[in-house]
């Protein structure tokens, strides 16, 4: 049960959308998709999804292209939401998982859990264009979920939600996952995928700039951020390709600096004129590497 | 086919469950009963004061005609010997006063306070009785007498092109249902062409599209919704199909044999019926596929434009047609599968087609409906993926390239 993208590609007329994506999501797992707006997540989404047909390559699901026999295996939370406005809560879950092949007791019983474990059981009969944005995504959200799928993709699922919310959209992710559930997972805000993902793919105007195991990415990247704390005033020169960048405020100094080498000038530069109260070499913040990699058109 | 079922229950049942959906159909079909029953009702409110009119007969004619007259359901007779000279004075009650003068070659009577249906009775009758009283004078048998009264008959009919007698339902007698169905093909392709356009727009500009085809099929969903719509409307015919009976059931006997010997033909309502389906399909598959195309339901109006117009151009035509139905122009342009459903039907009732051409055209409208359904299915397909600004050969262009197999 792995999903596995093989040169996987989309152009729509001289624009290349998607350039040739590899990628194997281990069942069980959860991968994160990074990447600014139109690096291609959601055309990569709906080519795994089979809403559009790749230009070359694959996307198989289990060793199969998914195709209209299986979509009931999937379950899917579009960056566009997108409900019924004029139907309650219950009906278009209803008519919706139907077209999943669950049938209404089993939407019912299921739905019930889930607006429970959303604390917003009064909703069941409301109609959607009722409930405020965050309570419409919770609704999004069990569309994805109530039929138990075998493979979860969530587009951007923690946009416009409130603190509070979004750390219940997390557990119950978390939750999900921990039933077998291989969820894939686009979003632009790295907090969310710092804590979620084990193995992430970033894309940059639809290509592969990044991808592998969080925790080694983190590693092996050469850039790295060193805080330091004196009593003495010190100063430290930018050379391009090593230290990149030197910015101080009243408690410490950080320098973001490029390879091994470049630590060690910054510690003598640093040192050579008395006693080091606090010296760190930090391993970049995903959010630094996104930058670094996808050319800052993030929006947090 | 299990999600086409979903599609199509779902899709049906939210229509038939609307309160517009109860609430037009309630109004037509009342009117539909009350249309029926007009007769009924002008006697509902017409009781009492109209029901016996009463005429006096002042006979100043040697032939005793005033005693001939026949009381009717509203009108009775009475002779009287009064002086015709005092007419006006004796009789000032409301009453008609009648009064016969004259030889047979010119005879005459004077209606004093007659309303027109008095009029129109007395009219008849005294050509009757008068003609009666000429037969006596001339000797005339019964049979002689029957003879000269017997009625001509005028009907129309045309030749078909082998020769033959026209088919069965030629004759003007089908002309006021040729005239109303024409029209009701027009309403309901119109009507339901822009449900279906509205609701596939609706769902495209809420973005639950994108959810529902990552579930099914966009070609199963787009027949699902074309078949639910379309049996929502026939529910809709069922019921005023039913009102309609219901309504010649509460008629009064004159009105049940007039529909059914006047204005039904039963074999014209057949084609009717199957040149509905046929022109709901055919402008109900180019709906779906121009409201996939729109973003915003506020855009369908402009995007559906155009088939609203064939649609009034083919009843225009028809209007037209209706009194010159055997001109090439019109048996020409019935071929044209977007005017097939109301010319044809027309040539159909006004009998100035013969049989192997219904064949050949509803042959060819068949074919046009389903090339036009699958086109439609694959601009759908990508179409409900599209989002921009509405632009008819930039969106189909985009639509088709999207639903291509690479």
């Amino acid at each position: 049960m792995t999903l596995k993208l093989e040169s996987l590609e989309k152009t729509f007329g001289s624009h290349t959308a998607v350039g040739g994506i590899n990628a194997e999501v281990a069942p069980g797992s959860m991968f994160g998709m990074l990447g600014a707006n139109g690096a291609g997540k959601t055309t990569t989404f709906r080519m795994i999804l089979g809403l559009l047909d790749p230009t070359s390559g694959t996307a198989e699901w289990n060793g199969r292209r998914i195709g209209y026999d299986r979509t009931h295996l999937i379950g899917y939370l579009p960056e566009e939401r997108g409900l019924f406005p004029k139907l309650t809560v219950k009906d278009q879950l209803v008519y919706l998982m139907r077209l999943n092949g669950m049938k209404r007791q089993d939407t019912i019983k299921e739905m019930r859990s889930w607006l429970e474990r959303f604390q917003v059981e009064e909703y069941e009969n409301k109609k959607v264009e009722e409930l405020s944005k965050g309570n419409q995504q919770k609704i999004q959200f069990m569309a994805a979920v109530l039929h138990r799928p075998e493979l979860l993709i969530l587009d951007e699922p923690f946009s416009g939600l409130d603190p509070v919310n979004a750390d219940m959209l997390k557990e119950a992710v978390l939750s999900i996952q921990k039933n077998g559930t291989t969820i894939v997972f686009s979003s632009h805000q790295m907090r969310n995928v710092e804590e979620l993902c084990e193995e992430i793919l970033m894309l940059k105007e639809g290509r592969v700039v990044l991808e592998g195991h969080l925790n080694d990415i983190k590693r092996s990247y050469s850039m790295k951020n060193i805080r330091i704390r004196a009593d003495h005033d010190f100063s430290i020169t930018e050379t391009p390709g090593s230290i990149l960048s030197v910015s101080s405020n009243k408690l410490e100094t950080v320098v973001q600096v490029n390879g091994e080498e470049a630590v060690k000038d910054v510690f003598y530069q640093a040192s050579a004129d008395g006693y080091l109260r606090h010296f760190a070499v930090e391993e970049p913040s995903l959010h630094d590497i996104f930058i670094d990699k996808a050319g800052g058109n993030e929006h947090e | 086919m299990n999600n086409f079922w979903t599609t199509f229950s779902h899709t049906a049942s939210k229509r038939v469950r609307t309160k517009a959906f109860a609430i037009s159909t309630g109004i037509m079909a009342f009117l539909i009963i009350a249309l029926l029953n007009i007769p009924n009702i002008i006697d509902m409110f017409s009781d009492g004061e109209e029901a016996v009119m009463e005429a006096v007969i002042l006979d100043d004619t040697e032939f005793a005609l005033a005693e001939q007259f026949q009381d009717t359901d509203q009108i009775t007779y009475e002779a009287a010997d009064t002086d015709p000279g005092e007419a006006e004075e004796t009789y000032t009650d409301g009453e008609t006063v009648i009064v016969l003068s004259g030889p047979l070659e010119s005879m005459e009577a004077v209606l004093y306070d007659a309303p027109p249906a008095v009029e129109m009775d007395v009219q008849a009758q005294l050509q009757q009785v008068k003609d009666q009283a000429a037969a006596e004078e001339a000797d005339l048998s019964e049979a002689q007498l029957a003879l000269l009264q017997a009625p001509v008959q005028v009907s129309t009919q045309s030749f078909t092109d082998d020769g033959g007698a026209a088919p069965e339902e030629a004759g003007s007698g089908s002309y006021w249902m040729v005239y109303a169905l024409v029209f009701i093909i027009y309403l309901l392709v119109i009507t339901f062409g822009s449900m279906i356009a509205t609701e596939v727009a609706t769902e495209k500009s809420s973005r639950v599209m994108e959810l529902i085809v990552s579930s099914i099929n966009p070609v199963t969903q787009m027949f699902g919704k074309l078949f639910g719509i379309g049996a929502a409307g026939a529910l809709n015919l069922l019921i005023l199909g039913g009102a309609a009976v219901v309504g010649l059931w509460m008629s009064s006997e004159e009105m049940l044999r007039f529909i059914v010997n006047d204005i039904l033909d039963v074999s014209l309502l057949g084609y009717a019926l199957l040149f509905i389906a046929l022109g709901y399909f055919l402008y109900g598959g180019v709906a779906a596929m121009l409201g996939a195309l729109v973003s915003r339901a506020e855009e369908v109006n402009q995007a559906i434009q155009p088939l609203i117009f064939l649609a009034m151009i083919a009843f225009f035509l028809s209007i037209m047609a209706l009194n010159a139905p055997e001109l090439t122009v019109f048996r020409v342009l019935s071929y044209v599968p977007f005017f097939t459903p109301q010319l044809l039907f027309l040539r159909i009732g006004m009998g100035t087609v013969p049989g192997w051409e219904i064949g050949i055209i509803i042959v060819l409208l068949v074919l046009s409906v389903v090339l036009i359904n699958l086109l439609a299915a694959r601009v759908y397909k990508g179409g409900v993926l599209l989002y921009g600004r509405f632009s008819f050969k930039k969106s189909v262009k985009q639509a088709l390239a999207l639903s291509r197999k690479e």
